[in-house]
């Protein structure tokens, strides 16, 4: 391939897209689980809800911008390839975001809401519409519904990439599970670190939720991470070469220092760090603010290099 | 299908014999002036491989372009149908409903298909099929002066192409991606 045809714009919506989908998922999550009668993680599953549709729409909008027609996208909507990952990923994306956006609505603070409502312009009255006192109603069934979609798009970025025969260093659905889990992960961290800045800053509770399924997300990428190489390093020769470009090649730091120590291990032991006095012992945990806020920067940071190298390596990668 | 009921079917394909390329690119300017190619861009080329050590020296000349394949990735991945193959075999893309994602041309094992800056949309070598729709042969068959290219009709035995196949090793290029190509390397 003389010059990638996928550069960064695709690598940032690999990565928002993922992080929308593991936004949705904790909020999803959080909105299920229960303590004595009400949701156990209010502050949670709003603000996941809240988040959740702005990095997917935006990824949508730098996709779409990506292509060499921007206004011809509509046509990836009149047509359903089944034998397309980027058609099936299309309209999971558009089912997705529109999902986000009802979440998004249903969970609004009504207080909030109706403050900003009652300060409309008359001529903009009509959009009092929208304040519904039934809006809670949906969250619920939106968290049932969105799961599997919010999976499927976190895991679709993978098998984008995996699904093209022609390039070795992708053809291996290893790559859908990483990306995955990275998604997941990196909503986890967004999260976290939107939390954690807030003046209340994070409760001991949400901390351990948020911290005990990040740290299972990472080790999870991790055990995606290890039989990938493993597994490359034993597949035919195009395979083999193709990990050489991680291992020893131009992509070796990229991989190995930006994503694997800083934004997989680092973040993995600091987290870790923090989980330890529930780890250890039964204690009461006491989340500290930079701690948690450096742990989520560096799994973000981790997740956009994890993208920049697959998305740039893949297509270098071919058979000779 | 055709074949299938046992009527007369037409499977394009190309063939060649690489020993007799000289690397004049007569294939590469010819293609370029029949279908407008833009500058810097090309439809088709000529890969060049040199080795040995003095004085045993060699240099092979390899011409490639679109294998219009039997199983191609590119059409399999376009999302929006833009890509696709006529019964005949050739692989063609509908330029007005290619949205220009890119897809295909990195699903291409052949790196055979590029962004077209012009056009913005994906651009490849249509094995000349205007010309080959009015019986003629592609330009870069027809333009050849040391005769390397045969066109013709894999599923005609009269065919000098099938001749040629039946008569002579030939192997197809990365067979291991499962494209089936149907570009013809006799040895």
């Amino acid at each position: 391939m003389p010059e990638p045809r996928w550069g960064w714009l695709i690598v940032l919506y690999l990565f928002l897209g993922g992080l929308s989908a593991g936004l949705f998922f904790v909020s999803a999550l959080a909105t299920y689980l229960q303590r004595g009668e009400g949701t156990a993680f209010p502050r949670l599953a709003r603000a996941g809800a809240l988040l959740a549709p702005w990095p997917v729409s935006l990824g949508s909008a730098l996709l779409v911008f990506d292509l060499g027609h921007w206004y011809r996208f509509y046509k990836l909507f009149i047509t359903f390839e089944w034998r397309s990952p980027m058609s099936i990923g299309a309209w999971l994306l558009l089912l997705f975001t529109g999902i986000t956006l009802l979440a998004f609505w249903a969970w609004l603070p009504a207080d909030r809401l109706g403050a900003a409502l009652a300060k409309l312009p008359r001529r903009l009255r009509f959009l009092r519409w929208i304040d519904r006192s039934w809006r809670e109603g949906l969250r619920r069934p939106l968290a049932m519904v969105g799961f599997p979609v919010a999976v499927g798009v976190g895991i679709y970025t993978g098998v984008l990439l995996g699904a093209v025969q022609a390039r070795p260093f992708w053809n291996t659905n290893l790559v859908a599970q990483m990306f995955l889990f990275s998604a997941l992960s990196t909503g986890c961290a967004l999260l976290i670190l939107v939390l954690s800045l807030r003046r209340a800053g994070l409760e001991a509770g949400e901390a351990r939720l948020l911290f005990s399924l990040d740290i299972v997300w990472i080790l999870l990428e991790l055990f995606v991470v290890l039989p990938y190489i493993i597994h490359g390093a034993l597949s035919p020769l195009a395979v083999q070469e193709a990990l050489r470009l991680i291992l020893g090649g131009p992509f070796t730091w990229a991989f190995w220092g930006w994503f694997f120590t800083l934004g997989l291990l680092l973040p993995l032991g600091l987290e870790l760090w923090e989980l330890r006095p529930v780890l250890l012992a039964r204690q009461e945990l006491h989340p500290g603010r930079g701690m948690a806020a450096a742990a989520a920067v560096l799994v973000l940071f981790g997740g956009l290099m994890l993208r920049y190298v697959f998305v740039f390596a893949g297509q270098v990668s071919a058979f000779q | 299908m055709r074949k299938r009921l046992g009527l007369n079917s037409t499977r394009w394909a190309l063939a060649f014999d690489t020993r007799k390329c000289i690397n004049c690119k007569a294939c590469v300017v010819a293609c370029k002036a029949e279908n407008g190619v833009p500058m810097g861009k090309f439809r088709n080329r000529i890969n060049e491989e040199r080795g040995g050590h003095y004085p045993h020296l060699r240099a092979s000349f390899e011409p490639e372009q679109c294998h219009h394949c039997g199983s191609p990735s590119c059409v399999r991945v376009c999302p929006t149908g833009a890509s696709y193959q006529r019964e005949d075999g050739l692989v063609l893309v509908r330029t007005e409903d290619c949205i220009g994602c890119g897809y295909c041309i990195i699903a291409c094992p052949y790196d055979a298909r590029f962004f077209n800056p012009e056009t913005r949309v994906v651009d490849k070598c249509t094995m000349c099929a205007h010309r080959v729709d009015a019986g003629r042969e592609p330009a870069c068959v027809e333009t050849c002066p040391s005769r390397v290219r045969t066109f013709g009709n894999l599923d005609d035995p009269a065919s000098e192409l099938r001749r040629l196949l039946d008569s002579r090793r030939a192997y197809v290029k990365k067979p291991q991606t499962g494209n089936d190509p149907q570009g013809w390397y006799l040895v």
